[in-house]
């Protein structure tokens, strides 16, 4: 598991990331959510040891992580770079085994990686000459090129095409069904919710919002929807309940308990038809919505 | 494949000291052999090897045939006794280890003489002299030296006999105690044009090894600034071991072009007419190579920091120029400074790359002089190349705009 505890950094004055913590279990894909200058990459980039840390710290297995440790994590910067003049395996290869890797070993790996892309016969070719669409293939395999034990990756589908966004999904999964704990970063809200385990929302440096999407999306008051075959006005005068809206013949309210459900909806079946009572639960962008408001 | 073979069956993290290769490289050592394997596969930088390689032979290749070439001259004569003046002369020179290669062209008066020398066809016209002179050259433009020499040699031996024996007595006897000896009080000495040629040579070949490699060092920190993947290179591995590794790539790069230029120089010299010289001359190339090492690994390190606050390959040409200048003081410091001031640079870090080598060849340092000199410039390596990994270090990562080293030094890691 990775835990980052009370992580904080300063740019001189500015504090870009200030006293955040959480956990990406194993197994776990965690969608790391925020504006931009929200603290996300600050945060990857010191997860990585990229950048210095000026408080707090990374804990890799229950304790403070190592050079070593994170020689085995995969990481996709933000800034997305290769060097473009070299054949496409011979890089895969290189960046492999600066992770430890054999030589044949990291042969055998880009070699895979490659097939798995598509990329098989533009192995020998050079970065440059590839489309961005394929350099940005060659990129997720630098990533987990050395069989990583954790995934670490800014903005893993900017950039990305459909067919591309759904493959690195599969990736992604595939990683966290193995066991390893996945931290990924993204703007694109219905992908983070398609796709993660865990949330983790950063605003202004801080976490206003973090653990698995069925607990956030139930952390606030639930509300329910009620659709009646008649007008509903009626609804603002029944008590333990707050009305947030009601247009004709449909109601949204909060219930401030179980037992006011019971008794809303036996009311609306007293006065006629009901065609719907249910609980709504809010999409992660409303919830997103909500907690960077 | 095993992408998809999964390590994870137990609950328990693998041990890494199983599923990582038994001989794990050190980070740098990967570096540096990526590093080699580049320059290796760079056309421009093979090419230009083998044509110094070729250049280094080729000169001494003239050299030798410029000094196995024999003296050629055609002589003009208008008489059998010039003729016999000629030949006696040109055996003298013969006799002294002298190749001359000469020939008479008998012809019947002076003007024919002169009209010969005048045409090209003859070098030196030998007449009968005026004047109370027996004989005299004439030439076209220019004195043969060579043809005058032996031709006043022979022809004053001749007068001197006639002299002596018009006088009655011999030739011994007028000569007798007008030899002066000479002695030379350091016999050891050395040539003076040589040493000037081994200093330009060794000033030289630092200034072009360190330029290309060091140019080499610098554009590589700048690709990787520049293609920005050098965060996934910081995220891998301590950025340290990446300046270590290709430092280590291109000072054994350097090294071994270096060495083959000198070997070849060396080989080339024992076939020279200066193979006498060839001890002593090893002597100062072997320590020229140990200083380059300790002196290139401090110039590569300033180098990789010249990357390392340029974010573009233009920004190389000012970023750079601390080091470029630093270079060209070493090499004109090694072709003009003389005595006290080249005495100075033997023991000054850098500059004594060159001096203390010229020093050895003219033989005035003694043995343990070198030996001070490195530890001198080793002290500073270390001192530098620390200094520089901390600027290299935090400003590599810095992708913004160009730095100067103050502002480098600045920044937070």
């Amino acid at each position: 598991m990775l835990e980052v505890k009370n992580l904080t950094r300063r740019f001189g004055e500015h504090i870009a990331v200030d006293d955040v913590s959480f956990d990406v279990a194993d197994g776990r894909l965690t969608g790391f959510v925020g504006g931009n200058g929200a603290g996300k990459t600050t945060t990857m980039r010191m997860i990585m040891g990229v950048l210095a840390i000026h408080g707090g710290e990374v804990r890799w297995d229950g304790r403070p992580i190592t050079t070593a440790d994170r020689q085995s994590f995969g990481y996709m910067p933000e800034e997305r770079g290769l060097y473009p003049k070299q054949p496409v395996l011979d890089q895969l290869v290189y960046l492999g085994r600066l992770h430890g890797q054999s030589a044949p070993a990291a042969r055998a790996a880009a070699t895979e990686l490659l097939e798995r892309f598509g990329l098989a016969d533009r192995a020998k070719d050079k970065v440059e000459s590839l489309s961005l669409g394929n350099q940005q293939r060659v990129q997720i395999a630098a990533a987990v090129i050395a069989d990583p034990v954790a995934l670490v990756l800014d903005e893993p589908f900017s950039g990305l095409d459909p067919l591309a966004v759904d493959s690195m999904a599969d990736l992604l999964r595939e990683y966290a069904r193995r066991g390893v704990p996945v931290l990924f970063s993204s703007h694109q809200l219905d992908l983070v919710e398609r796709l993660c385990d865990a949330l983790v929302i950063l605003s202004g440096g801080h976490v206003v919002a973090s653990g698995t999407a069925d607990e956030l999306r139930r952390s606030g008051r639930v509300r329910h929807r009620l659709v009646a075959g008649d007008d509903v006005g009626w609804v603002r005068d029944v008590p333990g309940l707050t009305v947030v809206d009601v247009d004709g013949p449909t109601a949204l309210v909060e219930l401030h308990d179980e037992a006011t459900g019971t008794r809303l909806l036996t009311e609306a079946l007293r006065r006629g038809s009901v065609r719907e009572f249910a609980e709504v639960v809010p999409t992660v962008s409303e919830i997103y919505r909500e907690v960077t408001a | 494949m095993t992408l998809m073979t999964d390590r994870r069956t137990t609950a328990a993290r693998p041990d890494p000291s199983t599923d990582r290769p038994a001989v794990v490289e050190r980070p740098w050592q990967v570096v540096a052999a990526r590093e080699i394997a580049v320059k290796l596969r760079d056309k421009n930088f093979l090419i230009s090897t083998f044509f110094t390689l070729v250049l280094i032979a080729g000169s001494f290749g003239f050299q030798a045939f410029l000094a196995n070439r024999p003296h050629e001259a055609t002589i003009a004569v208008t008489s059998p006794a010039a003729a016999a003046v000629v030949d006696q002369a040109e055996q003298a020179g013969v006799a002294a280890e002298v190749k001359l290669e000469w020939s008479v062209k008998q012809v019947p008066d002076a003007k024919a003489a002169e009209a010969l020398v005048r045409a090209g066809d003859a070098d030196v016209a030998l007449l009968p002299g005026a004047n109370g002179a027996q004989w005299r050259l004439v030439g076209e433009r220019e004195r043969d030296d060579t043809v005058s020499t032996w031709v006043e040699k022979v022809v004053g031996e001749q007068v001197l006999a006639e002299h002596a024996t018009a006088l009655g007595t011999s030739v011994e006897q007028l000569r007798a105690g007008s030899t002066v000896s000479y002695d030379l009080l350091d016999q050891d000495a050395r040539d003076p044009g040589f040493v000037r040629v081994v200093g330009f040579a060794f000033a030289f070949l630092f200034y072009l090894a360190a330029l290309i490699f060091g140019m080499q060092i610098a554009q590589s920190v700048v690709e990787e600034k520049q293609s920005r993947i050098v965060e996934i290179l910081a995220a891998a591995i301590p950025i340290r071991q990446l300046l270590v590794g290709k430092i280590v790539g291109n000072v054994v790069m350097a090294v071994s072009q270096l060495v083959l230029f000198v070997g070849v120089g060396l080989v080339g010299l024992s076939f020279s007419p200066w193979a006498a010289l060839l001890p002593a001359l090893a002597g100062a190339a072997g320590w020229f190579l140990v200083f380059f090492l300790v002196g290139f690994v401090v110039l590569a390190a300033m180098w990789a920091v010249a990357g390392s606050l340029a974010t573009r390959n233009e920004d190389l040409q000012s970023t750079s120029t601390p080091v470029t200048t630093l270079t060209m003081v070493i090499l004109f410091g090694g072709i003009f400074l003389t005595g006290t001031g080249q005495l100075i640079a033997s023991y000054v870090p850098l500059m004594s790359v060159v001096a203390m080598p010229i020093r050895l060849a003219s033989g005035t340092a003694a043995w343990w002089e070198p030996l001070v000199s490195i530890g001198v410039t080793l002290i500073l390596a270390v001192v530098l190349v620390r200094l520089a990994a901390r600027i290299y270090s935090r400003s590599v990562m810095q992708t913004g705009t160009r730095l100067t080293v103050r502002q480098a030094m600045k920044l937070q890691g």
